[in-house]
Formats: structure tokens, C-alpha cells, sequence
């Protein structure tokens, strides 16, 4: 623990607090039919600070998600480079500090809930005491107490998805990152997600990494929104998000608020 | 006063049994009748319901030790010893087959034609095969049975290693987790019910598939006293009384899959019944 507690210190310096940095990257999927191949991504260039909240979003085909993949190493970038603290993607995977949400909650059916939870734990061959605290806290937070022996198909969509978000936070990553993860409820549920993810943050210190097609809830969440244009997938402006924090729901009726949205709105380009 | 539904009486599934059940009772009696009348056998071939009832309960003996049910079950317990042995050596090497077809994409094209080819050969063209290769009947039995088992088994269980959602392994992926995790944690897990589907569909054709052997080679079984049975070197109701019990030997080797099934399957049980903290959840 004290050697890895190191690291961050003169990465810090190194990079001047940002933990992820992209430049010049690349994502191209040749087509198999032997057409065209499409350019998901061209020439990306972003840095994410240390504890940062930053929303990629974006219409369908924008590459949004392939952008969140290439930095959690399930996407190959075609060129260019991705540094995450000063090391690769792979490497950061490999040494466990990414916690992924994904936009279905890709829970195991045949554990319950606080099993879900566990099982990163378990492939980390954390002890069972810590482990069972340890899921009892994050259960805790996402506001799941009394549902820990529930199976997913017994929980409703929102709670499948607080189940997903105590998993990739249960082995207190480094770097959250969130596929849409609440694109498949319905607006109540998602708002109130919404407010509790802030408060999850505030309390976890992590940095977040947001992909959302939802213009008002990447302004709500987000330090930074990032938007990006799809044919070919590219950052058309970064919009920063100067609404003061902790922010709660009823900052979306303020004209501050909807100034931000129009303006993340205008930014889209050939859509 | 209520209305009788009969519309729900007739739709339930125990009408449908006990007239399935009475229609084959009212059939066979029909058709014992006319063979009776016909007679041209020294005993009925088809004799009535009752007298096979009857042929159970008599203490005749068949042959120098034996009456028909002694001799029936003995057989029975030889035949389900092969079948047994067969299956579960069959199902191991299935399941094992599916691990490596999962594993390696070349086993998969390597192994897959080949083991369809396999089941396309007719068992009782492969019987004699197998039993000039093992040189012992009751060695040639259990291959045979294992030969019908393994197939269903390892394309069921393979089927679900491929159905895992790819985010379920992208999940595993991301965490780093090992490939012996992934196959302990997500793949098999999975695909036990795949594999049931497939010890299901292998139990019945194991045991059917070592009758139908038996009746091709000496060496005991049940086959083999059927069709001494049917040659009438012994009392006929000995047939009848094997075709029964086969029958019901069939169905409870499926049963005793759904009852295992139940019994090692990690996923929760119906919903009405789920979720009510059992052993297994206390590890978390």
C-alpha cells in the first residue's frame, strides 16, 4: 500500500494533476462487408484531471463510448496514445483501478445482490471479514440497505443499477468510469441517481468519466462536459460547468443552468 | 352457488394425462382382444393390461431360480449399471470437450464435424465395432452409452459458454480477473443450465441406447432377456414387463436430472420463492 501511495505524488508533478491524458488518438473499425471503414474517433486530444467529474456527450455514432472504452482498455486505439497516470491503459487495468459502470447493469443473476457487489473483492482475494464490511458499506451508500439477499430479477431497474455502481466502487478504484448508466430509467429514477452519484462522488473523491446522450443530466453532473460530433466521431467543444457545488436538483431551474445547456446544445456540429 | 368452469377442468394438464392415460388403456384392450381372438402364437403376444399386473405379482418361476419380476429387475440393475457408468463418463467428457471447444477456437473447428459424425453412425452398427475393440460386453455397453451422452452434453454446455453476454465478460475483463476466475465465477456458473438441458436430453437415450444394445449381444441386460422374451425362450409377460419398467426407468432418469438440477444449481429459485437468505448467500 505504501509503494502505490507513492505513485501518485510524482505523477503528480510529472503531469500537473491530470490523470488521464489523450492525444492525437484514433479509433477506425474497418467495415467487414469490404466497404468503407468508419472513423469512430479522429484525432481525440483530452486531459481529466485528478478527481475530476467530466461527461462525454454526444448523439448516437458519436464515438462516445468507444472514447470510454479505449481509456478502459477494451478499445484499441488505431493511433495515437492514451496515458492514464503516466501509464497505459492496460497496465492501469492490470494493477485493478478502474471501476466500470455499464449501460445495462450486468449484474450475475445467480448471486444476490450484496454477491454482485463482492465479487470483484473476491478476484482480488480480499479476505471474506473485510469483504463483508466492505459490502455492507458500499451497499449503504447507494442506499440499498435491506436488499443485500435480493436477486437482481427481484430488484427494479434503478436498483439493479446502484447494485452496478456498489460493484465498481467496492474495490475503490481510481478512476470511475460510466457507460450511460442510467439511460435505460425512467426520468425520476434517474434524477434522483443523479443527485446520489454527487453525493457518492463527493464523499469517494474519484474521477469520473460520464458518457450520456443527455444534455441536461451531463450539465448537472459534470466540472467539464465534453461534446462531441459524430461522421467522423470528434470533441467539438468543451464546455466548462462553473455551477457552484454541492449541487442539488433545483439547480436545473435556475437560467444559469439553462444557459449551460443551450450552450452544450449550440456546440454540436452537422447533426 | 359456483359455475363449473369446465372450460379451465378440460384445459388443466391432469385432464389431459388421465385422458391420454384412459384412451392407450381403451386402445390396448382393443387390440388385445383381437390378438387373443387371432391366436395363432402357443401365448398372446399381446395379453391384457390385468394379466401383465397379474405376471408381476405370480411366483411361477421363468427359469431355474427366478420368477419373471426377480428376473426383470435383475437385468434392470445390470443394464442400469452400463447405462450409469456410461453416462456419467459420457457427461465428464462432454462437459470437459466443451471447456476446450470454448477454450481453444481451433478444438471447437477441430472436434465439432467430427463428433456429429459421430452421432450420425447407427448404435447398432457401432456395437459390434465397439465390442471387438473392448473385447468385454459390459466395457462395449458403457462406451456405448457414454458415445450418446457426451454429444448432447458438450453442445448444450458449449452453447451456453457462447451465450455469455459479452459486457458479463467485459466486466471480468476489465477487473483483470484470471482466466480460471472467469470459467469459476462467470462461464460455468452460466452454463449450468445449459447442461442440463443436455444430461436431460442424454439420460433417457443412455439407458433407451443400452436396452436396444443389449438386444444385439448375449451377456445379460434387459434387452437381451426381451429378446429372449420375443423368441419365446421365455414367457412373454417378461417383455411386457421390461417394456414397462424401461418406460419408467426413462422417466425417472430425466427426473432424477431435474431433481440434480435443482439441487447444484447456483441461479435463484422462482421468483415467489427466491431471495429468502439462504446458506449459500450468508458467504457475502
Amino acid at each position: 500500500m505504501q509503494a502505490i501511495r507513492k505513485l501518485p505524488e510524482t505523477d503528480a508533478v510529472v503531469n500537473d494533476g491530470v490523470e488521464i491524458k489523450i492525444e492525437n488518438m484514433s479509433v477506425r473499425f474497418s467495415d467487414r462487408t469490404g466497404g468503407g471503414a468508419i472513423d469512430a474517433l479522429t484525432n481525440v486530444s483530452l486531459d481529466i484531471r485528478q478527481g475530476e467529474f467530466v461527461s462525454l456527450v454526444g448523439p448516437s455514432g458519436c464515438g462516445k463510448t468507444t472514447l470510454l472504452r479505449a481509456i478502459a482498455d477494451l478499445q484499441e486505439p488505431t493511433s495515437g496514445s492514451i496515458t492514464v497516470r503516466g501509464q497505459t491503459p492496460r497496465e492501469i487495468r492490470l494493477q485493478k483501478k478502474f471501476g466500470i459502470v455499464f449501460q445495462n447493469p450486468v449484474l450475475y443473476d445467480w448471486r444476490t445482490a450484496r454477491r454482485n457487489v463482492c465479487m470483484p473483492m473476491e478476484l482480488m482475494g480480499i479476505p471474506k471479514q473485510q469483504r463483508t464490511a466492505t459490502v455492507s458499506e458500499m451497499l449503504d451508500m447507494v442506499n440499498l440497505q435491506g436488499f443485500g439477499f435480493k436477486y437482481p430479477h427481484q430488484l427494479s431497474g434503478g436498483m439493479q443499477q446502484r447494485v452496478g455502481i456498489a460493484r465498481a466502487l467496492a474495490i475503490k478504484p481510481e478512476i470511475l468510469l460510466m457507460d450511460e448508466p442510467f439511460s435505460a430509467l425512467d426520468e425520476f429514477t434517474k434524477e434522483k441517481l443523479n443527485e446520489e452519484l454527487l453525493s457518492i462522488w463527493s464523499k469517494a473523491k474519484k474521477t469520473i468519466v460520464f458518457v450520456t446522450h443527455n444534455i441536461s443530466e451531463s450539465v448537472f453532473l459534470s466540472d467539464r462536459v465534453v461534446v462531441l460530433s459524430p461522421h467522423p466521431g470528434r470533441i467539438s467543444a468543451i464546455v466548462d460547468i462553473t455551477l457552484p457545488r454541492p449541487r442539488h436538483l433545483a439547480v436545473k431551474d435556475t437560467p444559469e443552468f439553462s444557459a449551460l445547456v443551450s450552450k452544450v446544445r449550440n456546440s454540436f456540429e452537422g447533426v | 352457488m359456483k359455475p363449473v368452469n369446465w372450460k379451465k377442468i378440460f384445459a388443466s394438464s391432469i385432464w389431459v394425462t388421465v385422458a391420454w392415460v384412459v384412451g392407450l388403456i381403451v386402445v390396448w384392450e382393443i387390440g388385445a382382444t383381437i390378438v387373443a381372438g387371432v391366436k395363432r402364437t402357443p401365448e398372446n403376444v399381446l395379453p391384457h393390461l390385468y394379466q401383465i399386473i397379474g405376471s408381476v405379482f405370480s411366483t411361477q418361476k421363468v427359469n431355474s431360480s427366478q420368477t419373471a419380476i426377480q428376473l426383470v429387475l435383475s437385468n434392470a440393475w445390470v443394464t442400469l449399471a452400463r447405462a450409469g457408468i456410461g453416462f456419467m463418463l459420457g457427461a465428464s467428457i462432454g462437459f470437459l470437450l466443451a471447456l476446450l471447444m470454448s477454450r481453444f477456437v481451433a478444438v471447437e473447428k477441430m472436434l465439432f464435424p467430427y463428433l456429429m459424425i459421430i452421432q450420425m453412425i447407427p448404435i447398432l452398427g457401432m456395437a459390434p465395432i465397439v465390442l471387438a475393440i473392448t473385447k468385454n460386453i459390459d466395457k462395449s455397453r458403457i462406451v456405448i452409452a457414454a458415445i450418446l451422452t457426451f454429444y448432447p452434453v458438450a453442445t448444450n454446455t458449449l452453447s451456453g459458454f457462447k451465450a455469455v453476454e459479452k459486457e458479463k465478460r467485459e466486466l471480468m475483463y476489465s477487473y483483470a480477473a484470471s482466466r480460471f476466475d472467469i470459467y469459476r465465477k462467470l462461464l460455468i456458473p452460466y452454463c449450468i443450465p445449459y447442461l442440463f438441458t443436455g444430461l436431460k436430453i442424454a439420460a433417457p437415450m443412455a439407458i433407451t441406447a443400452s436396452i436396444l444394445v443389449d438386444t444385439l449381444q448375449g451377456g445379460g441386460g434387459l434387452g437381451c432377456m426381451m429378446s429372449q422374451s420375443l423368441k419365446h425362450a421365455m414367457t412373454i409377460y417378461v417383455f411386457w414387463q421390461i417394456v414397462f419398467l424401461s418406460a419408467i426407468i426413462g422417466i425417472l432418469s430425466y427426473q432424477l436430472m431435474v431433481w440434480l438440477e435443482k439441487l447444484v444449481s447456483p441461479y435463484p429459485k422462482e421468483l415467489k420463492n427466491g431471495g429468502t437468505g439462504k446458506a449459500k448467500e450468508l458467504e457475502a
